[in-house]
């Protein structure tokens, strides 16, 4: 079968760069998965976790918003505002982020702007737990 | 002829200079190549987000013409003012790189109409006041390597001045890196938005921009895109990742040059000061040789005269 070719920027670098069987990822609209051929596509993408499966092997990335490019020649390319592989992820740094997000929400007197700033932030935080945990968990399963 | 004490002192000032400029040489180096691997890094998120609009601008309904809600590409032709973002270095010894600045600025036409000056970096300052022109705002540039996130402040408050309408464009002005021996000066328009050009190929004249709408054409024909959620909900978010995108890849250009230009000056002042040390020894010996002949010419003048 055709295989995608792939890439994750962000403003500081190329997270990565890879020929893969499908990726999926969180749109504005929802989760889609792409697949060899598909026709051209731009979409908004919002925080959440992205997974790309190579040789039946899954890899896991934290997106925290950005865009989707699908292009006419198997090509996927994901401009994102930040992302991270699943084992760049420091998951005590993600939780610290976390709680800091949740007790700024808890607080009362928000403006609509902050607090959306806050929302989004908590969101990240937990798409990088989200995609952190889920590497651990496949550690486990793989050891004998 | 100078006496040999003095010789020997002027080696020894120019040799703690030497070392100085090694020291600072080695510095920049190490400076110039995480400056240069950013640079390069950032070019491909730059280049791909500029292919990216320049399909989506196309495949919006109506064209060109018809995103006006979109407000960075209004244009406001009546304006009276133009902004112009300088981009310098916070410290000296780079050569030539900021009064190239200046000159570029210079050539802006219409210079007669009141153009205001938003500057990042201590010399940017120094060289608005050269130009008699108003500073309106002054961001400081860090020291050390900055990430996407930290320029948010400076491309906020350019898109919010020009949504204000009192600016006809915006330009940014800074040291486009080429190499490390190459560092061109650099003007580009930031706002209203064109598209067409690709970002990281300079464009050091001003006739040079607003080049290339064919490309925008040809592509748009090239590519039929389906859009998620809606073509006009993808371009007011990708519009202001792109002038973000722009100026973050203007500072790391300008850094990459900053840094090159730098370990090339100090580089050039190392030999030099490795040529005059040369020099000087040579003569130092010249004279040192002298004293000794005229020496031993005077002790046998002194035993012929005894016998």
């Amino acid at each position: 079968m055709a295989k995608i070719k792939f890439r994750i920027a962000t403003p500081e670098r190329v997270v990565y760069e890879s020929e893969v069987d499908s990726v999926t990822c969180p749109t504005e609209m929802g989760e889609v998965t792409i697949l060899p051929k598909h026709i051209p596509l731009v979409a908004n993408l919002k925080a959440g976790e992205l997974k790309t499966i190579q040789n039946g092997q899954e890899n896991y990335f934290s997106l925290s918003g950005g865009f989707l490019e699908v292009r006419t020649n198997n090509e996927i390319v994901i401009l994102a505002d930040s992302a991270e592989h699943a084992h760049e992820i420091d998951m005590a740094r993600a939780e610290e982020a976390r709680g800091r997000a949740k007790k700024l929400m808890a607080e009362e007197v928000r403006s609509e702007e902050e607090y959306a700033v806050t929302a989004a932030a908590l969101e990240r935080a937990l798409a990088r737990i989200r995609v952190a945990r889920r590497r651990h968990k496949d550690v486990g399963r793989t050891a004998p | 002829m100078p006496s040999l004490r003095d010789i020997k002192r002027r080696i020894k000032s120019i040799q703690s200079t030497r070392k100085i400029t090694r020291a600072m040489q080695m510095v920049s180096a190490s400076k110039m190549r995480k400056a240069q691997s950013a640079v390069t890094n950032s070019r491909t998120y730059a280049d791909l987000a500029w292919e990216l609009i320049n399909s989506v601008i196309p495949a919006m309904p109506g064209g060109r013409q018809a995103q006006v809600t979109s407000g960075f590409l209004q244009t406001f032709p009546e304006a009276e003012k133009i902004g112009i973002v300088l981009l310098t270095t916070n410290r000296g010894l780079v050569g030539s790189l900021n009064s190239n600045l200046a000159a570029k600025i210079k050539e802006i036409p219409n210079s007669e109409i009141i153009s205001e000056i938003i500057t990042y970096g201590k010399n940017a300052r120094t060289i608005a006041g050269r130009l008699q022109k108003n500073v309106v705002a002054d961001f400081p540039k860090m020291d050390r390597m900055i990430s996407a996130v930290e320029i948010y402040p400076l491309a906020r408050y350019i898109s919010d001045i020009y949504q204000t309408g009192e600016y006809q464009k915006i330009f940014i002005v800074y040291n486009h890196f080429v190499s490390t021996l190459i560092q061109k000066s650099t003007i580009k328009q930031l706002l209203p938005f064109i598209g067409g050009r690709n970002l990281t190929r300079p464009s050091t004249t001003l006739s040079d921009i607003g080049e290339g709408r064919g490309e925008v054409i040809y592509n748009a024909i090239q590519n039929e895109y389906l859009f998620e959620p809606a073509p006009d909900r993808v371009i007011n978010h990708l519009l202001p990742r792109i002038i973000e995108s722009q100026i973050y890849q203007a500072i790391l250009e300008s850094d990459a040059s900053e840094h090159s230009a730098r370990m090339v000056m100090m580089k050039n002042a190392t030999e030099a000061a490795g040529d005059l040390i040369f020099d000087l020894t040579l003569t130092y010996n010249q004279v040192r040789q002298n004293k000794i002949t005229t020496e031993l010419a005077e002790i046998t003048a002194g035993r012929i005269a005894l016998e």
